[in-house]
């Protein structure tokens, strides 16, 4: 990913950046799907690589490559309330920081934004056990009458070679 | 002995074999040590110097093709002090170099440097790197046998096995396929037999996975699994050996069914095989389409999907799984193959992830059964009749044949399990 100092924007839009990651962690850590959903693009990529993102995912195998419909599978299965992965949903919180924003194109409102992510999961569903997943989350946001919206979402787990336990809810 | 008649009978198995780390043990002696076990597949080392690091039952193995293009199964272990030769899933290389004390091996086993050979007074070729005592491939799919008395790979086969086999490679135009678009490991708090049994169980599909239906309700498994009992055509076989599949094709309505994706994208897919095969073959191919089913004991084919069920504890598995890709077809196709792969296997599939919390539900239910069992012997048992009154037979073959949701595969697997945990022929 870039390794530049981060981008220079305005102190008010680099805090409205932070406040929308905020807002969408706290939305997928409570399983509020129709809200969460209602932060992406209609040409969002939502992706999760089996290593580091240093590759087509069209070419390879993925945990997770979602485009726009296959997202919108994804949820509508969560919404059914028999899957029974995350039935009921994980209990979870999770931490989005050192924030940087990679890039900012202030006239086209398009921002990559570069956060680590360290997440515990109660998966009380299943084995009760409290799970841990840590990585870096590039997301690619773009401004759609005035508000910000996820165009891509990428997270790179620090695991994501291993072997994963079920990956079900929204990450 | 561990699993014997006390703990298993035509009917019913009693939940203590799948947790108790005794069984366990004896498990990775008996089923992954003295029989054939499924390791990967010729492509995943296309060239010579390529390897990659498997699991056969605990025993940590390589799958390399060697300097001469011979593909060979060799312990991930230096035959000095046993440290771990490879790290990485795979790579690329001349030779391998122990980091201990710098012992060298060729990429056929064989020692070849010692660092201050003055105190060395061994022969080298004494000490190669271990490995199993057979290794054989049935169109690719290479096979060990780590204690060398498991007869041959055709026998385990059977031609039950074989056919499985053949009918998923058959799908090719060239009659090959390639595992080599990366490997995705679940990792399942349950036991490793509950995988090869729900991989193979079609009376869970309308539960397990109601929220998948609900929700991608364009999918083909509606016609094969989900009509009404008596309307649904679909088989479940036991082909003998411990191999056993979902017969979907009775329940398929067009050719190309399997597929799941519109005849105009299939079209590629479907000239290519034509031009291979000729129209009428061709034909016949995609009205069967791949097979559902498990080759005894670790090697799921799950239609264009490859999974290999890992055991590491008695309550913890690996099910890796890779898309099956078709060679002679072009990328296009091929990468649906691989999105229709990200959605059925792996921790974030719309389909596994229901079939995993499901197992880990048993594992923990399970938990008490070996003690339960001591207290009282009728507590802790599990049923495996469904469909034992009108499963049918066939002298010929050796086959049993039943409705798909009836646990024909349960009993196949348990069949074998007891014959491979007992010693007997």
């Amino acid at each position: 990913m870039n390794a530049e100092p981060a981008a220079r924007v305005p102190e008010a839009v680099r805090h409205e950046i932070e406040s929308f990651l905020f807002y969408e962690a706290r939305l997928a850590d409570e399983s509020r799907y129709a809200e969460w959903e209602a932060l992406v693009t209609d040409d969002v990529h939502y992706w999760v690589p089996a290593g580091p993102a240093d590759y087509d995912p069209a070419s390879r195998l993925s945990h997770l490559n979602d485009n726009r419909a296959r997202l919108a599978t994804r949820i509508r299965q969560l919404k059914t309330g028999k899957r029974h992965a995350q039935s009921p949903p994980s209990l979870m919180r999770r931490v989005v920081s050192n924030v940087e924003i990679l890039s900012a194109d202030e006239r086209d409102g398009q921002y990559v934004i570069g956060s680590n992510l360290v997440l515990y999961e109660l998966a009380h569903q299943a084995t009760g056990e409290l799970r841990v997943w840590v990585g870096r989350v590039t997301h690619r946001l773009r401004r759609i009458d005035g508000a910000l919206r996820i165009a891509a979402k990428t997270v790179e787990l620090v695991n994501a070679a291993e072997p994963l336990p079920n990956l079900a809810f929204l990450i | 002995m561990i699993a014997d008649d006390s703990r298993m009978g035509p009917e019913r198995v009693h939940g203590s074999l799948y947790v108790d780390p005794a069984v366990f043990t004896e498990e990775m002696c008996r089923v992954f040590g003295r029989g054939w076990v499924f390791v990967g597949h010729d492509s995943e080392v296309p060239e010579r110097g390529d390897w990659v690091t498997r699991r056969l039952g605990r025993e940590p193995v390589i799958l390399v093709r060697d300097l001469d293009g011979e593909v060979r199964v060799l312990a991930n272990r230096c035959a000095h002090r046993g440290t771990t030769l490879c790290w990485a899933s795979r790579g690329h290389g001349r030779s391998w170099q122990c980091t201990y004390h710098g012992w060298t091996f060729s990429l056929a086993g064989e020692l070849k440097g010692v660092p201050y050979p003055g105190g060395f007074h061994r022969l080298k070729s004494d000490l190669g790197l271990d490995r199993p005592a057979q290794l054989a491939r049935y169109r690719g799919f290479v096979f060990a046998d780590l204690g060398g008395g498991a007869g041959t790979l055709e026998e385990h086969l059977g031609p039950g096995g074989r056919e499985l086999i053949d009918r998923l490679c058959d799908l090719s135009p060239t009659g090959q396929i390639r595992l080599d678009r990366g490997w995705i490991g679940h990792r399942i708090d349950a036991n490793w037999k509950m995988l090869a049994e729900s991989d193979n169980d079609a009376y869970h599909l309308g539960w397990v996975h109601a929220s998948m239906v609900a929700s991608a309700p364009d999918t083909y498994y509606e016609d094969a699994v989900l009509g009404a009992e008596e309307a649904n055509p679909s088989l479940a076989v036991d082909h003998g050996g411990g191999h056993f599949e979902l017969d979907f094709r009775p329940s398929y309505k067009a050719d190309g069914a399997w597929l799941g994706m519109s005849s105009e994208k299939a079209e590629p897919y479907v000239r290519a095989l034509a031009r291979a095969r000729g129209a009428e073959r061709a034909g016949s191919l995609l009205r069967a389409g791949p097979p559902h089913a498990l080759i005894f004991p670790n090697l799921f084919l799950g239609e264009m999907n490859i999974a290999i069920i890992e055991p590491v504890t008695s309550s913890r598995t690996i099910h890796h799984h890779t898309a099956v890709m078709l060679e002679g077809v072009d990328e296009t196709f091929n990468r649906r193959l691989l999105r229709q792969s990200e959605a059925a296997l792996g921790p974030a599939s719309f389909i596994v992830p229901d079939d995993a919390v499901t197992a880990e539900r048993m594992q923990r239910a399970l938990a008490a059964s070996p003690t339960v069992r001591d207290v009282r012997n009728d507590l802790g048992w599990m049923d495996l009749s469904r469909g034992l009154e009108r499963e049918k037979a066939d002298p010929a073959s050796g086959r049993r044949v039943g409705h798909v949701t009836d646990e024909i595969t349960n009993r196949a697997f348990w069949r074998q399990y007891r014959r491979v945990m007992q010693g007997r022929p």
